[in-house]
């Protein structure tokens, strides 16, 4: 991973995280650091929490108790400069693509570039956005609505809008559900090249294969609470945690190469919540 | 029971304290829109148009239906008291004092508050706002504040059309039943227009374009999760409306006439 890309991608942590939406409560005490420039994968059931947990960490939710840190900084403190910073370094992916209805497949795209770089002419976020969506897999009309697409190209768009500026942290919301085989592998091999770029990804999920091909961390998350977080093949390792069906097809695949020395030690659960533990990773 | 009430009357004073903080953020922000580098003017000039220019026909068909009404009226009755004089100011009062910014204000919230209500409500719905956010929009900058502009602009905008349609329209109209002479007719009307009287119209049409805007948004985004809550919005956005712009009618009028 080019060392440069990889200092530029922020850690992201959750710390002693609470969420309840009137008398239920969604996170339960969430403790976990997604390690700068690595992709961690968070597996769950649905109403498990893991769309919950994703907009919390991007701070689209404000939890009731608990911090997020990113780059060892408390998100919800930022200031408003600090706020746009953060966001034109992050890319989130919605579960249910969350286009903005009222205008073309272009505009959706464009608006991040647009926020954020408003000295780019027109012709170049034009071509900016038609490359991405090419690079996507959309091969519609960049000046449809997203009202005549269909949920899988919407998908798409939604994925594209959030890569077209090229975040340092990205976040997905079951970034390939209604997406078909073909559209799931363009997808994962976006997510590749993400992932040699030095990104930092987030992934909320209960598509196994996903996991399988792109997890460097693994999470499972149940009812709110984290069951465990750490290396991919030591969480599988921990067969106490095979709890739900994407868990059991993975254990069947069997564990993949081993774990890396800088990962997270999922065994001493301290290593998430000290603030050595970013630095342990990025190292 | 007694725990009931006080629920009750916690949850009223919080919802209370949040529509306040809503709307001085909704100040705020107004403040820092026209200094931020913004893509937002797009959404101001839209709901201008949508707001003001396309309300124009409507609010111009009433500003001269209603003044040429007073001035047959006027004209018909007041003569038989003797007081052929008080129709300019039976005129102007209820043109531009009254009637003008109320039923401008009726108009806008019946077209434009609840549009923008169902509109916000639909976008909460479906995670629009939250993508807004994700992307590095703030939400108050980029939806509800260039709909207050937009929606303060347009409603003083057309209230001076009603008030120009209304006093000089009307007019024509008039001449069809009643002829009169136009010397005559403007003569007597700006003898008796007092500036007083404009201000009040504007000032009351400021009041109830921020009442339309600022009710209008906050409604919509009290929408939660559910799309049945939409229209329930939409009524709430009316309701309350109308409500606020009536009590600041009374409010302004008694400060003008104390």
């Amino acid at each position: 991973m080019p060392e440069a890309r990889r200092n530029q991608a922020p850690a992201l942590e959750l710390k002693e995280v609470f969420y309840s939406s009137g008398d239920y409560l969604i996170l339960d005490d969430i403790r976990v650091l997604f390690p700068a420039g690595q992709c961690s994968v968070i597996l769950g059931q649905a109403g498990s929490g893991k769309s919950s947990l994703l907009k919390a960490a991007a701070g689209l939710v404000i939890p009731q108790r608990g911090q997020i840190l990113v780059a060892g900084q408390r998100l919800l403190n930022f200031n408003f400069r600090q706020e746009q910073d953060f966001r034109a370094s992050s890319g989130f992916v919605f579960q249910d693509s969350a286009l903005w209805q009222d205008t073309t497949i272009l505009n959706n795209v464009a608006m991040p570039l647009r926020v954020h770089n408003p000295k780019l002419d027109q012709k170049t976020v034009y071509n900016t956005v038609s490359a991405i969506l090419r690079k996507v897999g959309y091969s519609e009309d960049m000046m449809l609505r997203p009202a005549d697409l269909s949920t899988g190209e919407q998908k798409l768009v939604s994925i594209a809008r959030a890569i077209v500026h090229e975040p340092a942290l990205l976040l997905m919301d079951d970034p390939v559900s209604a997406l078909d085989e073909d559209a799931a592998d363009h997808i994962s091999s976006i997510l590749e090249e993400l992932k040699k770029k030095g990104t930092t990804i987030v992934i909320a999920t209960n598509n196994s294969e996903l996991a399988y091909r792109h997890a460097d961390n693994l999470g499972v998350i149940k009812n709110g609470r984290i069951l465990a977080f750490g290396c991919y093949d030591d969480v599988l390792g921990k067969v106490e945690f095979a709890l739900s069906g994407s868990m059991a097809r993975l254990l069947a695949r069997g564990k993949r190469s081993g774990c890396a020395d800088h990962l997270p030690d999922i065994d001493n659960p301290e290593i998430m919540e000290s603030p050595q533990a970013g630095q342990r990773s990025t190292t | 029971m007694l725990e009931t009430i006080g629920r009750a009357v916690r949850t009223r004073i919080q919802s209370l304290l949040y529509a306040l903080g809503f709307f001085f953020n909704v100040l705020k922000e107004t403040t820092r829109f026209f200094r931020r580098k913004q893509v937002a003017f797009k959404v101001l000039i839209l709901q201008i148009l949508f707001t003001g220019y396309e309300a124009l026909t409507i609010n111009a068909i009433m500003a001269v239906s209603i003044g040429a009404a007073l001035i047959v009226i006027g004209s018909s009755l007041l003569p038989q008291f003797g007081q052929s004089q008080l129709m300019y100011s039976i005129l102007i009062i209820v043109i531009t004092s009254e009637l003008g910014p109320l039923l401008t204000a009726f108009v806008i919230t019946a077209r434009s508050g609840t549009a923008i209500a169902t509109q916000l409500g639909s976008m909460v719905v479906n995670h629009e706002i939250e993508a807004y956010i994700a992307v590095g929009l703030n939400p108050i900058s980029y939806l509800v504040v260039p709909r207050f502009i937009g929606v303060v602009v347009s409603m003083l905008v057309l209230t001076v059309y009603f008030n120009l349609f209304g006093l000089l329209g009307s007019f024509i109209v008039v001449q069809v039943i009643r002829p009169m002479a136009l010397s005559e007719y403007l003569g007597g009307l700006l003898a008796t227009l007092k500036v007083s009287d404009l201000i009040s119209g504007l000032t009351k049409a400021f009041i109830f374009g921020v009442i339309v805007s600022v009710v209008s948004t906050y409604q919509g985004f009290s929408v939660n999760r559910s799309s049945t809550e939409i229209p329930v919005a939409g009524i709430r956005a009316v309701g309350q409306s109308f409500m606020l712009i009536i009590i600041a009618d009374v409010i302004v009028t008694l400060i003008q006439y104390a």
